[in-house]
Protein backbone atom coordinates (compact mmCIF):
# COMPACT_ATOMS: atom_id res chain seq x y z
CA UNK A 1 0.00 0.00 0.00
CA UNK A 2 1.32 3.39 -0.97
CA UNK A 3 2.31 5.84 1.76
CA UNK A 4 0.88 8.64 -0.36
CA UNK A 5 -2.73 9.47 -1.11
CA UNK A 6 -1.64 10.85 -4.46
CA UNK A 7 1.41 10.30 -6.61
CA UNK A 8 1.51 12.21 -9.84
CA UNK A 9 4.33 11.73 -12.32
CA UNK A 10 4.78 14.08 -15.29
CA UNK A 11 1.02 14.31 -15.80
CA UNK A 12 0.14 16.23 -18.92
CA UNK A 13 -3.11 17.21 -20.59
CA UNK A 14 -3.43 18.99 -23.87
CA UNK A 15 -6.51 20.08 -25.81
CA UNK A 16 -5.27 20.38 -29.37
CA UNK A 17 -2.32 22.77 -29.20
CA UNK A 18 -3.38 24.19 -25.83
CA UNK A 19 -1.55 22.78 -22.82
CA UNK A 20 -3.95 22.67 -19.86
CA UNK A 21 -1.62 20.75 -17.53
CA UNK A 22 2.01 20.53 -18.49
CA UNK A 23 3.91 17.60 -17.00
CA UNK A 24 3.01 18.03 -13.33
CA UNK A 25 4.67 15.85 -10.68
CA UNK A 26 3.72 15.90 -7.03
CA UNK A 27 2.92 13.74 -4.03
CA UNK A 28 0.25 14.26 -1.39
CA UNK A 29 0.47 12.60 2.01
CA UNK A 30 -2.51 10.77 3.44
CA UNK A 31 -4.84 12.65 5.77
CA UNK A 32 -3.84 16.19 4.86
CA UNK A 33 -5.72 18.99 3.17
CA UNK A 34 -3.85 19.81 0.00
CA UNK A 35 -4.78 22.96 -1.91
CA UNK A 36 -4.21 23.64 -5.57
CA UNK A 37 -4.07 27.41 -5.74
CA UNK A 38 -4.25 29.25 -9.02
CA UNK A 39 -6.08 31.81 -11.08
CA UNK A 40 -8.95 30.82 -13.40
CA UNK A 41 -7.65 28.66 -16.24
CA UNK A 42 -4.51 27.59 -14.38
CA UNK A 43 -5.35 23.91 -14.85
CA UNK A 44 -6.61 23.07 -11.36
CA UNK A 45 -9.93 21.57 -12.43
CA UNK A 46 -8.33 19.65 -15.32
CA UNK A 47 -5.84 18.24 -12.82
CA UNK A 48 -8.47 16.85 -10.48
CA UNK A 49 -10.63 15.70 -13.40
CA UNK A 50 -7.70 13.52 -14.50
CA UNK A 51 -7.29 12.13 -10.99
CA UNK A 52 -10.98 11.15 -10.98
CA UNK A 53 -11.02 9.54 -14.40
CA UNK A 54 -13.20 12.38 -15.73
CA UNK A 55 -10.48 13.36 -18.16
CA UNK A 56 -7.85 11.15 -19.77
CA UNK A 57 -4.23 12.29 -19.33
CA UNK A 58 -2.33 12.91 -22.55
CA UNK A 59 0.91 11.75 -20.92
CA UNK A 60 2.22 10.73 -17.53
CA UNK A 61 0.95 8.62 -14.67
CA UNK A 62 -1.14 9.16 -11.57
CA UNK A 63 -1.75 6.90 -8.60
CA UNK A 64 -4.58 7.39 -6.12
CA UNK A 65 -4.11 5.46 -2.87
CA UNK A 66 -1.61 3.34 -4.77
CA UNK A 67 -4.00 2.53 -7.64
CA UNK A 68 -3.17 3.54 -11.17
CA UNK A 69 -5.67 5.95 -12.72
CA UNK A 70 -5.01 4.41 -16.13
CA UNK A 71 -5.50 0.78 -15.08
CA UNK A 72 -7.46 0.63 -11.81
CA UNK A 73 -10.09 3.32 -12.20
CA UNK A 74 -12.93 1.16 -10.86
CA UNK A 75 -11.07 0.68 -7.55
CA UNK A 76 -10.28 4.38 -7.41
CA UNK A 77 -13.95 5.27 -7.93
CA UNK A 78 -14.84 3.33 -4.79
CA UNK A 79 -12.13 5.11 -2.77
CA UNK A 80 -12.63 8.69 -3.90
CA UNK A 81 -15.38 11.18 -4.54
CA UNK A 82 -15.72 14.67 -5.90
CA UNK A 83 -17.79 17.75 -5.24
CA UNK A 84 -17.70 19.47 -8.64
CA UNK A 85 -17.22 23.19 -9.12
CA UNK A 86 -20.86 23.74 -10.01
CA UNK A 87 -23.36 22.51 -7.47
CA UNK A 88 -24.25 18.97 -8.50
CA UNK A 89 -27.53 17.95 -6.92
CA UNK A 90 -30.77 16.45 -8.24
CA UNK A 91 -33.07 19.50 -7.90
CA UNK A 92 -36.42 17.70 -7.55
CA UNK A 93 -35.13 15.22 -4.96
CA UNK A 94 -35.15 16.13 -1.28
CA UNK A 95 -31.91 16.51 0.64
CA UNK A 96 -32.48 13.08 2.19
CA UNK A 97 -33.17 11.50 -1.20
CA UNK A 98 -30.08 13.05 -2.78
CA UNK A 99 -27.90 11.61 -0.03
CA UNK A 100 -29.60 8.21 -0.14
CA UNK A 101 -29.26 8.14 -3.94
CA UNK A 102 -25.50 8.63 -3.74
CA UNK A 103 -25.12 6.00 -1.00
CA UNK A 104 -27.14 3.52 -3.08
CA UNK A 105 -25.16 4.22 -6.26
CA UNK A 106 -21.98 3.31 -4.39
CA UNK A 107 -23.50 -0.04 -3.41
CA UNK A 108 -24.56 0.44 0.22
CA UNK A 109 -27.44 -1.76 1.36
CA UNK A 110 -30.66 -0.15 2.59
CA UNK A 111 -29.82 -0.34 6.30
CA UNK A 112 -26.28 0.97 5.89
CA UNK A 113 -27.43 3.64 3.49
CA UNK A 114 -30.04 5.01 5.93
CA UNK A 115 -27.57 4.96 8.81
CA UNK A 116 -25.01 6.80 6.74
CA UNK A 117 -27.58 9.41 5.63
CA UNK A 118 -28.36 10.14 9.28
CA UNK A 119 -24.66 10.47 10.10
CA UNK A 120 -24.05 12.88 7.23
CA UNK A 121 -27.17 14.91 8.05
CA UNK A 122 -25.76 15.29 11.59
CA UNK A 123 -22.24 16.04 10.36
CA UNK A 124 -23.37 18.78 7.96
CA UNK A 125 -26.24 20.07 10.12
CA UNK A 126 -28.69 19.39 7.31
CA UNK A 127 -31.57 18.09 9.45
CA UNK A 128 -33.61 21.28 9.23
CA UNK A 129 -33.76 20.99 5.42
CA UNK A 130 -33.71 17.20 5.05
CA UNK A 131 -37.20 17.01 3.51
CA UNK A 132 -36.75 20.12 1.37
CA UNK A 133 -36.16 19.73 -2.37
CA UNK A 134 -32.55 20.46 -3.23
CA UNK A 135 -33.50 22.89 -6.00
CA UNK A 136 -35.25 25.17 -3.50
CA UNK A 137 -32.22 25.50 -1.19
CA UNK A 138 -30.01 28.61 -1.11
CA UNK A 139 -26.60 28.47 -2.80
CA UNK A 140 -24.82 27.87 0.51
CA UNK A 141 -27.08 24.98 1.50
CA UNK A 142 -26.83 23.45 -1.98
CA UNK A 143 -23.04 23.56 -1.82
CA UNK A 144 -23.08 22.00 1.62
CA UNK A 145 -25.37 19.25 0.31
CA UNK A 146 -23.11 18.78 -2.70
CA UNK A 147 -20.12 18.16 -0.42
CA UNK A 148 -22.21 15.91 1.84
CA UNK A 149 -23.15 13.85 -1.23
CA UNK A 150 -19.47 13.36 -1.97
CA UNK A 151 -18.69 12.41 1.61
CA UNK A 152 -21.56 9.97 2.18
CA UNK A 153 -19.68 7.24 0.32
CA UNK A 154 -16.92 7.29 2.95
CA UNK A 155 -14.18 8.25 0.49
CA UNK A 156 -10.56 7.99 1.52
CA UNK A 157 -9.82 10.96 -0.70
CA UNK A 158 -12.21 13.83 -1.38
CA UNK A 159 -11.83 16.41 -4.15
CA UNK A 160 -13.44 19.78 -3.57
CA UNK A 161 -13.36 21.84 -6.74
CA UNK A 162 -13.76 25.54 -5.86
CA UNK A 163 -16.18 24.67 -3.03
CA UNK A 164 -16.96 28.25 -2.01
CA UNK A 165 -17.12 29.81 -5.48
CA UNK A 166 -20.04 32.24 -5.70
CA UNK A 167 -21.03 31.96 -2.05
CA UNK A 168 -21.59 34.98 0.19
CA UNK A 169 -19.18 35.62 3.03
CA UNK A 170 -21.32 33.98 5.72
CA UNK A 171 -21.99 30.84 3.67
CA UNK A 172 -18.28 30.66 2.82
CA UNK A 173 -17.20 30.86 6.47
CA UNK A 174 -19.80 28.25 7.42
CA UNK A 175 -18.47 25.93 4.72
CA UNK A 176 -14.90 26.48 5.89
CA UNK A 177 -15.92 25.31 9.36
CA UNK A 178 -17.44 22.18 7.79
CA UNK A 179 -14.26 21.50 5.82
CA UNK A 180 -12.10 22.11 8.92
CA UNK A 181 -14.12 19.45 10.74
CA UNK A 182 -13.15 16.94 8.03
CA UNK A 183 -9.44 17.65 8.30
CA UNK A 184 -7.35 14.80 9.57
CA UNK A 185 -10.08 12.23 8.93
CA UNK A 186 -9.59 11.87 5.18
CA UNK A 187 -7.32 13.28 2.50
CA UNK A 188 -8.81 16.38 0.92
CA UNK A 189 -7.68 17.95 -2.34
CA UNK A 190 -9.13 21.41 -2.70
CA UNK A 191 -8.88 23.77 -5.63
CA UNK A 192 -9.38 27.45 -5.01
CA UNK A 193 -8.38 30.88 -6.14
CA UNK A 194 -9.27 32.44 -2.79
CA UNK A 195 -6.02 33.10 -0.91
CA UNK A 196 -7.76 33.42 2.45
CA UNK A 197 -9.37 30.03 1.93
CA UNK A 198 -6.09 28.31 1.09
CA UNK A 199 -4.33 30.07 3.99
CA UNK A 200 -6.93 29.06 6.54
CA UNK A 201 -7.59 25.49 5.49
CA UNK A 202 -4.47 24.03 3.89
CA UNK A 203 -1.79 21.79 5.33
CA UNK A 204 0.03 22.08 2.04
CA UNK A 205 -0.39 24.40 -0.94
CA UNK A 206 0.70 24.01 -4.56
CA UNK A 207 0.70 27.16 -6.65
CA UNK A 208 -0.40 26.36 -10.17
CA UNK A 209 0.29 28.78 -13.00
CA UNK A 210 -0.47 28.10 -16.68
CA UNK A 211 -0.69 24.36 -16.14
CA UNK A 212 2.48 24.02 -14.08
CA UNK A 213 3.20 23.73 -10.37
CA UNK A 214 5.41 26.71 -9.60
CA UNK A 215 5.78 26.13 -5.87
CA UNK A 216 4.65 23.58 -3.30
CA UNK A 217 4.85 23.57 0.48
CA UNK A 218 3.16 24.73 3.63
CA UNK A 219 1.88 28.28 3.72
CA UNK A 220 4.81 29.28 5.96
CA UNK A 221 7.29 27.66 3.59
CA UNK A 222 5.84 29.77 0.77
CA UNK A 223 6.30 32.89 2.93
CA UNK A 224 9.92 31.92 3.55
CA UNK A 225 10.61 31.14 -0.11
CA UNK A 226 9.16 34.43 -1.34
CA UNK A 227 10.01 36.64 1.62
CA UNK A 228 6.40 37.82 1.76
CA UNK A 229 4.07 38.07 4.73
CA UNK A 230 0.75 37.13 3.18
CA UNK A 231 -0.24 34.29 0.89
CA UNK A 232 -1.63 36.76 -1.61
CA UNK A 233 1.73 38.53 -1.90
CA UNK A 234 3.55 35.20 -2.01
CA UNK A 235 1.19 33.94 -4.73
CA UNK A 236 1.64 37.08 -6.83
CA UNK A 237 5.43 36.85 -6.46
CA UNK A 238 5.39 33.21 -7.60
CA UNK A 239 2.81 33.70 -10.37
CA UNK A 240 4.57 36.72 -11.82
CA UNK A 241 7.98 35.12 -11.58
CA UNK A 242 9.37 37.67 -9.12
CA UNK A 243 11.06 34.80 -7.31
CA UNK A 244 12.65 31.87 -9.08
CA UNK A 245 11.94 28.54 -7.45
CA UNK B 1 -28.94 -2.57 -9.66
CA UNK B 2 -27.51 0.90 -10.30
CA UNK B 3 -29.86 1.16 -13.29
CA UNK B 4 -32.83 0.66 -10.97
CA UNK B 5 -31.51 3.26 -8.51
CA UNK B 6 -31.05 5.74 -11.36
CA UNK B 7 -34.54 4.83 -12.70
CA UNK B 8 -36.11 5.70 -9.35
CA UNK B 9 -34.36 9.02 -9.33
CA UNK B 10 -35.45 9.84 -12.91
CA UNK B 11 -39.07 8.91 -12.15
CA UNK B 12 -39.06 11.17 -9.08
CA UNK B 13 -37.53 14.03 -11.07
CA UNK B 14 -40.16 13.68 -13.79
CA UNK B 15 -43.19 13.18 -11.55
CA UNK B 16 -42.27 16.16 -9.38
CA UNK B 17 -42.09 18.52 -12.32
CA UNK B 18 -45.54 20.20 -12.69
CA UNK B 19 -44.88 20.65 -16.42
CA UNK B 20 -44.97 16.84 -16.78
CA UNK B 21 -48.62 16.84 -15.74
CA UNK B 22 -49.52 19.82 -17.89
CA UNK B 23 -47.92 18.55 -21.08
CA UNK B 24 -47.91 14.77 -20.66
CA UNK B 25 -51.43 14.47 -19.24
CA UNK B 26 -53.37 17.71 -19.27
CA UNK B 27 -52.72 18.83 -22.84
CA UNK B 28 -53.53 15.49 -24.57
CA UNK B 29 -56.71 15.08 -22.51
CA UNK B 30 -57.83 18.64 -23.29
CA UNK B 31 -57.20 17.95 -26.99
CA UNK B 32 -59.16 14.70 -26.72
CA UNK B 33 -62.15 16.55 -25.28
CA UNK B 34 -61.92 19.46 -27.77
CA UNK B 35 -61.65 17.16 -30.77
CA UNK B 36 -64.57 15.07 -29.53
CA UNK B 37 -66.66 18.25 -29.38
CA UNK B 38 -65.42 19.16 -32.89
CA UNK B 39 -66.41 15.67 -34.08
CA UNK B 40 -69.97 16.22 -32.84
CA UNK B 41 -70.18 19.31 -35.06
CA UNK B 42 -69.10 17.47 -38.20
CA UNK B 43 -72.09 16.28 -40.24
CA UNK B 44 -72.24 12.57 -41.10
CA UNK B 45 -72.36 13.46 -44.82
CA UNK B 46 -68.78 14.71 -44.57
CA UNK B 47 -67.64 11.06 -44.04
CA UNK B 48 -64.86 12.32 -41.81
CA UNK B 49 -64.15 9.63 -39.26
CA UNK B 50 -60.68 10.74 -38.09
CA UNK B 51 -62.09 12.52 -35.03
CA UNK B 52 -64.43 9.69 -34.05
CA UNK B 53 -63.39 8.46 -30.63
CA UNK B 54 -62.14 5.04 -31.84
CA UNK B 55 -59.69 6.85 -34.19
CA UNK B 56 -59.09 9.87 -32.02
CA UNK B 57 -58.04 7.90 -28.91
CA UNK B 58 -55.05 6.15 -30.55
CA UNK B 59 -54.10 9.36 -32.38
CA UNK B 60 -54.09 11.36 -29.16
CA UNK B 61 -52.11 8.55 -27.49
CA UNK B 62 -49.36 9.07 -30.10
CA UNK B 63 -49.69 12.86 -29.68
CA UNK B 64 -49.12 12.41 -25.93
CA UNK B 65 -45.98 10.36 -26.59
CA UNK B 66 -44.43 13.31 -28.42
CA UNK B 67 -44.36 15.12 -25.07
CA UNK B 68 -42.58 12.15 -23.48
CA UNK B 69 -39.88 12.89 -26.08
CA UNK B 70 -39.76 16.49 -24.86
CA UNK B 71 -39.28 15.37 -21.28
CA UNK B 72 -36.66 12.78 -22.20
CA UNK B 73 -34.74 15.47 -23.99
CA UNK B 74 -35.10 18.04 -21.19
CA UNK B 75 -34.08 15.55 -18.49
CA UNK B 76 -30.90 14.45 -20.26
CA UNK B 77 -29.88 17.95 -21.36
CA UNK B 78 -30.53 19.40 -17.89
CA UNK B 79 -28.47 16.66 -16.24
CA UNK B 80 -25.68 17.32 -18.73
CA UNK B 81 -25.82 21.09 -18.35
CA UNK B 82 -25.60 20.94 -14.55
CA UNK B 83 -22.67 19.16 -12.94
CA UNK B 84 -24.93 16.31 -11.81
CA UNK B 85 -23.77 13.95 -14.56
CA UNK B 86 -20.13 14.90 -13.86
CA UNK B 87 -20.62 13.64 -10.32
CA UNK B 88 -22.15 10.43 -11.62
CA UNK B 89 -19.44 9.94 -14.26
CA UNK B 90 -16.98 9.87 -11.34
CA UNK B 91 -19.07 7.18 -9.63
CA UNK B 92 -19.06 3.44 -10.43
CA UNK B 93 -22.04 3.90 -12.83
CA UNK B 94 -21.58 2.45 -16.33
CA UNK B 95 -23.03 3.83 -19.60
CA UNK B 96 -25.69 1.08 -19.64
CA UNK B 97 -26.90 2.24 -16.20
CA UNK B 98 -27.48 5.75 -17.55
CA UNK B 99 -29.27 4.55 -20.70
CA UNK B 100 -31.57 2.17 -18.81
CA UNK B 101 -32.05 4.75 -16.06
CA UNK B 102 -33.44 7.23 -18.53
CA UNK B 103 -35.37 4.83 -20.79
CA UNK B 104 -37.33 2.67 -18.34
CA UNK B 105 -38.97 5.52 -16.35
CA UNK B 106 -39.99 7.23 -19.58
CA UNK B 107 -41.50 4.00 -20.90
CA UNK B 108 -43.46 3.61 -17.67
CA UNK B 109 -44.69 7.22 -17.93
CA UNK B 110 -45.62 6.64 -21.59
CA UNK B 111 -47.74 3.59 -20.68
CA UNK B 112 -49.41 5.41 -17.75
CA UNK B 113 -50.16 8.33 -20.02
CA UNK B 114 -51.73 6.06 -22.64
CA UNK B 115 -53.82 4.27 -19.98
CA UNK B 116 -55.17 7.59 -18.64
CA UNK B 117 -55.88 8.68 -22.21
CA UNK B 118 -57.85 5.48 -22.87
CA UNK B 119 -59.79 5.75 -19.62
CA UNK B 120 -60.82 9.29 -20.63
CA UNK B 121 -61.65 8.03 -24.13
CA UNK B 122 -63.77 5.26 -22.60
CA UNK B 123 -65.84 7.86 -20.74
CA UNK B 124 -66.20 10.00 -23.89
CA UNK B 125 -67.10 6.82 -25.81
CA UNK B 126 -69.88 6.04 -23.30
CA UNK B 127 -71.29 9.54 -23.76
CA UNK B 128 -71.10 9.36 -27.56
CA UNK B 129 -72.39 5.80 -27.76
CA UNK B 130 -69.19 3.91 -28.60
CA UNK B 131 -67.91 1.04 -26.47
CA UNK B 132 -64.22 0.17 -26.52
CA UNK B 133 -63.26 -3.49 -26.37
CA UNK B 134 -60.77 -4.19 -23.60
CA UNK B 135 -58.71 -6.57 -25.71
CA UNK B 136 -58.36 -3.97 -28.46
CA UNK B 137 -57.32 -1.33 -25.93
CA UNK B 138 -54.66 -3.68 -24.51
CA UNK B 139 -53.49 -4.52 -28.03
CA UNK B 140 -53.27 -0.81 -28.78
CA UNK B 141 -51.11 -0.31 -25.67
CA UNK B 142 -48.71 -2.95 -27.01
CA UNK B 143 -48.80 -1.39 -30.48
CA UNK B 144 -47.86 1.97 -28.93
CA UNK B 145 -44.70 0.64 -27.27
CA UNK B 146 -42.43 0.94 -30.38
CA UNK B 147 -43.73 4.50 -30.93
CA UNK B 148 -43.00 5.31 -27.28
CA UNK B 149 -39.47 3.91 -27.69
CA UNK B 150 -39.06 5.94 -30.90
CA UNK B 151 -39.97 9.22 -29.21
CA UNK B 152 -37.83 8.42 -26.14
CA UNK B 153 -34.96 7.72 -28.55
CA UNK B 154 -35.48 11.09 -30.28
CA UNK B 155 -35.50 12.72 -26.83
CA UNK B 156 -32.30 10.96 -25.72
CA UNK B 157 -30.68 11.82 -29.03
CA UNK B 158 -31.52 15.54 -28.83
CA UNK B 159 -30.76 15.69 -25.09
CA UNK B 160 -27.35 14.10 -25.63
CA UNK B 161 -26.29 16.44 -28.41
CA UNK B 162 -27.96 19.74 -27.49
CA UNK B 163 -28.08 21.90 -24.39
CA UNK B 164 -31.25 22.51 -22.38
CA UNK B 165 -32.00 25.72 -24.31
CA UNK B 166 -31.67 24.34 -27.85
CA UNK B 167 -33.12 20.89 -27.22
CA UNK B 168 -36.78 21.93 -26.58
CA UNK B 169 -36.81 23.88 -29.86
CA UNK B 170 -35.78 20.83 -31.86
CA UNK B 171 -38.35 18.72 -30.01
CA UNK B 172 -41.09 21.25 -30.84
CA UNK B 173 -40.24 20.82 -34.51
CA UNK B 174 -40.48 17.05 -34.16
CA UNK B 175 -43.79 17.32 -32.30
CA UNK B 176 -45.23 19.43 -35.12
CA UNK B 177 -43.85 17.06 -37.76
CA UNK B 178 -45.22 14.02 -35.95
CA UNK B 179 -48.69 15.57 -35.65
CA UNK B 180 -48.93 16.70 -39.26
CA UNK B 181 -47.06 13.90 -41.02
CA UNK B 182 -48.32 11.20 -38.68
CA UNK B 183 -51.91 11.84 -39.62
CA UNK B 184 -53.06 12.59 -36.09
CA UNK B 185 -55.03 15.70 -37.08
CA UNK B 186 -55.71 14.95 -40.74
CA UNK B 187 -56.56 11.99 -42.92
CA UNK B 188 -53.35 11.41 -44.82
CA UNK B 189 -54.83 8.51 -46.83
CA UNK B 190 -57.60 10.66 -48.30
CA UNK B 191 -55.12 13.42 -49.22
CA UNK B 192 -52.71 11.09 -50.99
CA UNK B 193 -50.09 12.40 -53.43
CA UNK B 194 -46.62 13.50 -52.42
CA UNK B 195 -47.75 14.27 -48.87
CA UNK B 196 -48.76 10.66 -48.36
CA UNK B 197 -45.43 9.48 -49.79
CA UNK B 198 -43.54 11.74 -47.39
CA UNK B 199 -45.68 10.49 -44.51
CA UNK B 200 -44.99 6.87 -45.45
CA UNK B 201 -41.25 7.45 -45.58
CA UNK B 202 -41.24 8.88 -42.04
CA UNK B 203 -42.02 6.73 -38.98
CA UNK B 204 -44.83 8.77 -37.39
CA UNK B 205 -47.59 7.72 -39.82
CA UNK B 206 -46.84 4.05 -39.19
CA UNK B 207 -46.98 4.59 -35.42
CA UNK B 208 -50.41 6.19 -35.68
CA UNK B 209 -51.61 3.52 -38.13
CA UNK B 210 -50.44 0.67 -35.89
CA UNK B 211 -52.28 2.18 -32.89
CA UNK B 212 -55.48 2.74 -34.91
CA UNK B 213 -55.45 -0.75 -36.46
CA UNK B 214 -54.95 -2.31 -33.02
CA UNK B 215 -57.77 -0.26 -31.51
CA UNK B 216 -60.14 -1.30 -34.31
CA UNK B 217 -59.05 -4.95 -34.13
CA UNK B 218 -57.85 -4.92 -37.73
CA UNK B 219 -55.37 -7.74 -37.14
CA UNK B 220 -54.65 -8.35 -40.80
CA UNK B 221 -53.56 -4.72 -41.32
CA UNK B 222 -51.75 -4.27 -38.00
CA UNK B 223 -48.57 -6.22 -38.78
CA UNK B 224 -47.07 -3.99 -41.46
CA UNK B 225 -47.19 -0.60 -39.67
CA UNK B 226 -46.26 -2.29 -36.38
CA UNK B 227 -43.07 -3.83 -37.77
CA UNK B 228 -42.14 -0.68 -39.69
CA UNK B 229 -42.42 1.46 -36.54
CA UNK B 230 -40.62 -1.22 -34.52
CA UNK B 231 -37.66 -1.20 -36.92
CA UNK B 232 -37.59 2.61 -36.93
CA UNK B 233 -37.69 2.63 -33.12
CA UNK B 234 -34.85 0.12 -32.76
CA UNK B 235 -32.66 1.92 -35.31
CA UNK B 236 -33.24 5.42 -33.85
CA UNK B 237 -32.80 4.07 -30.30
CA UNK B 238 -29.49 2.49 -31.30
CA UNK B 239 -28.38 5.87 -32.71
CA UNK B 240 -29.52 7.59 -29.51
CA UNK B 241 -27.51 5.17 -27.34
CA UNK B 242 -24.45 5.68 -29.54
CA UNK B 243 -24.91 9.48 -29.37
CA UNK B 244 -25.17 9.36 -25.56
CA UNK B 245 -22.08 7.16 -25.27
CA UNK B 246 -20.14 9.34 -27.71
CA UNK B 247 -21.08 12.46 -25.78
CA UNK B 248 -20.13 10.76 -22.52
CA UNK B 249 -16.76 9.78 -23.95
CA UNK B 250 -16.15 13.28 -25.28
CA UNK B 251 -17.11 14.74 -21.88
CA UNK B 252 -14.51 12.42 -20.34
CA UNK B 253 -11.70 13.41 -22.72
Amino acid sequence: MSEYALEVRALKKTFGSKVAVGGVSLTVEKGILFSLLGVNGAGKTTMIRMLNGLSKPTEGQAFVMGHSVAQELSQIKQLSNISPQETAVAPNLSVWENLEFMADIYGMNREKSRKRVQEVLDQFALHEVEQQRAGTLSGGWQRRLSIAMALITNPEILYLDEPTLGLDVLARKELWRTIEDLKGKITIVLTTHYMEEAERLSDQVAVMVAGEIKACGTVHELYTITGKKTLEDAFVAIAEGEVSI
Amino acid sequence: MRSIIFCKRTIKELLRDPLSYIFCLGFPIVMLIIMSVVNNSIPAEAHMDIFQIQNLAPGIAVFGLTFVMLFACLQVSKDRTTAFLTRLYASPMRPVDFIAGYTLPLLIIAVLQAVINFVTSFVIGLISGYTFQLFHVLLCLVALLPTALLFIAFGLFAGSLLNDKAAPGICSLLITAACILGGIWMDVDSIGGILKTVCQVLPFYHGVQAARMAMQGEYSQLGKPFFIILIYALVIYTFAVLAFQKKMRSDLK
